[in-house]
């Protein structure tokens, strides 16, 4: 087996340990950038939900401040934006490079988009349900919590399958910068150093992660829905 | 007691204001099932809203049970609501929750046991107990009005409010909802609120009616009086549309031979109220005047527990005795509409009756 694998990946399997540190990174950087970017998103979005016009705490100002907010991080293209917050990584992490230095950067690639995916995961509820809670005497609060969060397990589970997606792609991304990852590790050896083999176990390795990523969100909200 | 005073709400969508509910002033009493009927747009979905603040009014004052809700802070508006239950057109369950958790949603802050007893017991009370694992998209309309129902009940509120609750059901299933809604009204002394566009429902389950149009109240009375005396020319319209009577009008568009008359008949509507219905009336003015009665058109039913009703007649005989037996009919208390008349004599004026059978349903 091992022979064969050397025949066939005869760099990778030089930089095995390399690979899997990269690999490591990597989960790394989705975990944390993942996990911080889900809190987050889920208050901006439950925000956006709840002030907007005709929203259960309507507040014109909080809306459209957050609204903007959120669509100018949202038109900055990741790759610059991974070099604009460099001096703001510095100050709340106290590097710029490495795991540690990209997760500043990556919240704030992939929050914006998730806020966006919550609000229109909870834009589906329908209005009536809001209603009903509201005459069976509810409050905002509740209502957020028990109808809004608790009805839209489904759609938010797929939101945040997409997101958890296209977050991987960032942090690829961010390995441009010093983080490290499998992006990083495809385009040092696989591009610059032409090593086939290691580009293509990265894309597989990669493409196995997405499925996985998928494959779960798509089971969970299946069971969600009823 | 619900009481509103000189309610107003108004919309504004997109530059254009609508003034949904207009000087609303209303007394619904305790126990009673009260019906706001009137077509879709006049403001009856609003101004049910107004009661428990869903919408809240921009003038006007909402008391309950003398309780001024519209200076209520949100925190005793959240508690107050618990005692006014709802049911909707569209049912409005929770689609992610069984039956027994839809039912269990308002019920918060007690044990599990007796969350578990009060929910099979409303749902038990509604007749579907043996549903409370299913989830909503597996039952039919009727269903998940039911469970709606218990839901709106599972507080224990002095009110139910229904807006247009058995508008989105077929007409077997919406009666039965009404029977249970009126013996809800009956075993837990609930006052009911109806909201619909079905005179049949106001005609069903309601002791008192209110026609709205336009966001106005344009008539309040015992359903009874509504049907056999409308004032209105809204509730005219409303009551002849739900009578086979209003037939007539198809007929006296299209000319049909049915409503041909020859030389000296009359066209004539009798319209019954209360008891005259039982005295054989028809029969006495042939006998006494010698005329004869050609029933086009009856309709007779029951309103409010009482009998409702009228017949479209040709009349036709010598004109001195076709007029006497016209009076002979009002002196009991008929109302008689002459719509078309052949014969010389003047004193009918069809043109005038006639014009107002010729407003369009």
């Amino acid at each position: 087996m091992h022979e064969v694998l050397v025949e066939w990946l005869p760099n990778l399997m030089k930089r095995l340990p390399e690979f899997w540190k990269a690999a490591g990174d990597t989960v790394l950087m989705e975990v944390w950038a993942g996990a911080i970017c889900f809190v987050l998103g889920m208050i901006f979005g439950i925000i956006l939900t709840v002030t907007k016009p005709g929203g259960i705490m309507e507040n014109r100002p909080v809306y459209q401040t957050l609204d903007k907010i959120i669509n100018l991080f949202r038109s900055i293209p990741f790759i610059i934006l991974l070099t604009a917050l460099m001096p703001l990584s510095r100050f709340i992490m106290g590097t710029a490079i490495y795991v540690r230095g990209v997760i500043v950067p990556l919240v704030f690639g992939a929050t914006p988009f998730f806020s966006r995916q919550v609000e229109s995961a909870l834009a589906q509820t329908d209005k009536g349900l809001i209603e009903a809670a509201l005459s069976m005497g509810s409050s905002p609060f509740e209502i957020i919590f028990r109808v809004y969060l608790r009805e839209s397990v489904a759609p938010l589970t797929r939101a945040t399958t997409i997101t958890a997606i296209s977050l991987l792609g960032l942090t690829a991304m961010a390995g441009a910068v010093g983080a490290g990852g499998l992006g990083d590790f495809a385009i040092r050896y696989g591009h610059d150093r032409n090593m086939i083999d290691i580009t293509w176990v990265t894309v597989i390795v990669l493409v196995l992660a997405v499925s996985i990523v998928q494959w779960l969100g798509d089971k969970i909200a299946r069971k969600n829905t009823h | 007691m619900i009481e509103l005073e000189h309610v107003s709400k108004r919309f504004t969508l997109d530059d254009k204001t609508v003034t949904a509910v207009d000087d609303v002033s209303l007394k619904i009493f305790d126990g009673e099932i009260f019906g706001i009927i009137g077509f879709s747009g006049a403001g009856k979905s609003t101004l049910v809203r107004c009661i428990n603040l869903l919408e809240r009014p921009d003038v006007g004052n909402v008391k309950i049970n003398n309780i001024e809700f519209t200076s209520l802070k949100p925190k005793d508006l959240y508690n107050a609501r618990k005692k006014i239950g709802m049911i909707f057109q569209q049912f409005n369950l929770m689609p992610s929750r069984t039956v027994f958790q839809n039912v269990a949603y308002p019920l918060k802050g007690m044990s599990k046991d007796a969350i578990s007893k009060k929910v099979r017991e409303l749902l038990n009370l509604v007749e579907i107990g043996d549903k409370e694992n299913a989830y909503p998209s597996e039952l039919s309309g009727g269903q998940k009005q039911r469970v709606a129902i218990a839901r709106a009940l599972a507080n224990e509120p002095d009110i139910l409010l229904c807006d247009e609750a058995t508008s989105a059901l077929d007409p077997q299933t919406t009666y039965s909802i009404l029977k249970l809604l009126k013996e809800l009204n009956k075993k837990l002394s609930l006052t009911i609120v109806v909201i619909t566009h079905e005179m049949e429902v106001v005609k069903t389950i309601c002791t008192r009616a209110a026609v709205m149009d336009a966001g106005r109240i344009v008539e309040t009375g015992d359903v009874f009086n509504i049907f056999s005396r409308p004032q209105h020319q809204m509730t005219k319209n409303f009551v002849r549309s739900t009578s086979h009577l209003s037939k007539l009008d198809d007929l006296m568009r299209e000319n049909s031979p049915m409503v041909e008359l020859k030389p000296g008949e009359m066209l004539v509507k009798l319209t019954y109220g209360q008891l005259d219905v039982s005295e054989p009336l028809i029969s006495i003015a042939a006998r006494q005047f010698n005329i004869d009665l050609n029933i086009v058109l009856a309709d007779v039913e029951i309103v409010a527990g009482a009998l409702i009703g009228g017949t479209v007649l040709i009349l036709s005989g010598e004109a001195a005795k076709i007029h006497e037996a016209v009076n002979y009919f009002k002196s009991k208390g008929v109302r008689v509409d002459v719509i078309k008349s052949e014969i010389e004599d003047a004193i009918y004026k069809e043109e005038e009756v006639y014009a107002e059978t010729e407003v369009r349903l």
